[in-house]
């Protein structure tokens, strides 16, 4: 995704345009490959009985939102460093989808955590850093949108990705510091070793979601382009 | 409550959210495109 | 008011803000005295709120005392750079022959000295409301030194990010508060290892390697975000 930025708005909306359908059609059809090795192929867990092919969105989503925040970050140091206008609106569009996998991540980590650890919550590292990596998230928008003049905000929310960036494993360090120290029960979600169906289920579940996610991005980027550039010529004349 | 549940709400959530993302998508399309009407109609009262 | 110096220089600028800060805050002490009051008036609710029970008290003190000294300090962070933006004075200083890190940096001690200085001196007094015992109490009020100019460094940050921006202090809060997380955990982790019977010193070199990051990297931060602000 990282070699966009150098293009121009509007060849990369027409781009874009041409792109989005063949993501979202991947996405389509790896979960449907990936629900079928999931519920199907996948065979029913000893100790978790059905309740553990939550996983097969649970995973992936946590992953997409730790990655999503990256690729945003990449795009808003791109932003500031070469201060060119897609890469900031590359970040703003790639945003609300993190956002979106992380607040999944923690819905289904707490429809997980009822059943198997007997709560909904619990304060262990990755659940509270995931919630602070939404906190994140949001600020990013809110701060972004909080501007009349959009470059202000373009630039001010970059570099608020970036102290966000620097931050992020250290949250992660401190609750995982805080409650090895109060209860040392960062539980095991798995067996030692996933059988095969499921690790691809999973796996077919990450490419789905990363395919989704740049249709997403691509999608919402072109509306911000038509709106950023609608005072140019060539969106006058779409 | 059996493990039905929790992969209904598991699951149901994820495609609800699924459908509010792509739902806000649709909008703000259509918002950037109204907003381009907007422009046109200021031109064309210059 | 601007130092005499041709030349401009780190500590030259540190000192010339530093000192402009600290003779205004001292002129007009209304919001440090504010911060302070906060302070103490919340670590006192808490016990009323939650009962008397001494052991409960003991254990939830830290804690308690930690988030007050985040509340209290945020509360002092929407002016950090605010009045200086209205009235064009941080402009005059982006464009002094000073770097801008020095005199930023200079703004930023003014700020501790004024909020995480007195939380920090007021902190043994609080925590004997909660019963900590003397080490504890000792080890909160260094953790709390350490950490309070980090949640100053932090807070110009998101201070100076949302200058001029729509939604005050709810914005700054949704910044500055998930920034400020690592910070109150080894905060309150010291204290609470240290009445555990276990070493603090883990809690507090963290703490200390941050304030030396922190310290050397958020300066260049606020600056950046300031000449954002000013363009």
């Amino acid at each position: 995704m990282n070699w966009f930025y150098l293009s121009s708005p509007s060849t990369f909306y027409r781009f874009a345009g041409w792109l989005t359908p063949w993501f979202f059609a991947l996405a389509a059809l790896l979960t449907a490959a990936g629900l079928y090795y999931g519920f199907i192929v996948a065979p029913t867990d000893a100790q978790q009985g059905e309740v553990y092919r939550v996983i097969f969105i649970h995973v992936p989503a946590a992953w997409m939102s730790m990655f999503l925040y990256f690729v945003m970050a990449a795009y808003a140091a791109a932003s500031l460093t070469f201060n060119t206008r897609l890469a900031a609106m590359m970040a703003r569009a790639v945003a609300p989808t993190g956002a979106l996998f992380t607040f999944v991540a923690l819905w289904t980590g707490a429809f997980w955590g009822r059943p198997t650890w007997g709560t909904y919550w619990a304060w262990d590292a990755r659940m509270t850093s995931e919630l602070v990596l939404l906190f994140l998230y949001f600020g990013f928008i809110a701060l972004a949108n909080a501007f009349d003049d959009p470059r202000r905000g373009d630039r001010a929310a970059a570099l608020l990705a970036l102290i966000g960036l620097v931050n992020l494993p250290i949250i992660y360090f401190s609750v995982h510091w805080w409650n090895t120290l109060h209860q040392g029960s960062t539980v095991k979600l798995t067996g030692t070793s996933m059988h095969v169906a499921m690790l691809t289920a999973m796996l077919l579940m990450v490419f789905a979601f990363w395919m989704y996610a740049i249709g997403a991005a691509l999608t919402r980027v072109r509306s911000i382009i038509l709106e950023r550039e609608r005072r140019t010529r060539w969106v006058r004349a779409l | 409550m059996n493990h039905g549940f929790y992969l209904w709400m598991s699951y149901g959530a994820t495609a609800l959210a699924l459908a509010i993302e792509i739902a806000m998508l649709v909008a703000k399309r259509a918002k950037s495109r109204r907003l381009i009407e907007e422009e046109r109609d200021l031109e064309a009262q210059d | 008011m601007m130092a005499a110096a041709t030349l401009g220089s780190w500590p030259g600028g540190f000192a010339w803000a530093f000192a402009r800060d600290f003779r205004l805050a001292w002129r007009s002490p209304g919001e440090t005295v504010l911060v302070i009051a906060f302070f103490v008036l919340v670590a006192s609710l808490f016990p009323l709120g939650v009962g008397a029970d001494m052991r409960l008290l003991e254990r939830i003190g830290p804690g308690v005392i930690w988030v007050c000294a985040l509340l209290a300090a945020f509360l002092s962070l929407p002016t950090m750079f605010s009045s200086d933006y209205g009235d064009g004075s941080l402009e005059q200083m982006a464009l002094s022959s000073h770097p801008m890190v020095g005199w930023v940096s200079g703004k930023i001690a003014a700020h501790w000295i004024m909020t995480g200085l007195p939380l920090t001196v007021l902190s043994p007094l609080l925590a004997l409301q909660y019963g900590l015992e003397a080490d504890t109490l000792l080890v909160l009020a260094a953790a709390l030194a350490i950490g309070t100019p980090v949640l100053s460094l932090l807070g110009a940050a998101c201070s100076a990010l949302t200058l001029g921006a729509r939604g005050g202090g709810m914005l700054l809060a949704l910044l500055a508060l998930p920034l400020f997380v690592p910070i109150l955990i080894f905060g309150a982790g010291a204290a609470e290892a240290q009445a555990a019977g276990l070493s603090p010193s883990p809690h507090l070199s963290l703490l200390g390697a941050a304030l030396i990051v922190a310290g050397m990297g958020l300066p260049s931060a606020v600056s950046l975000a300031i000449r954002i602000a000013l363009d």
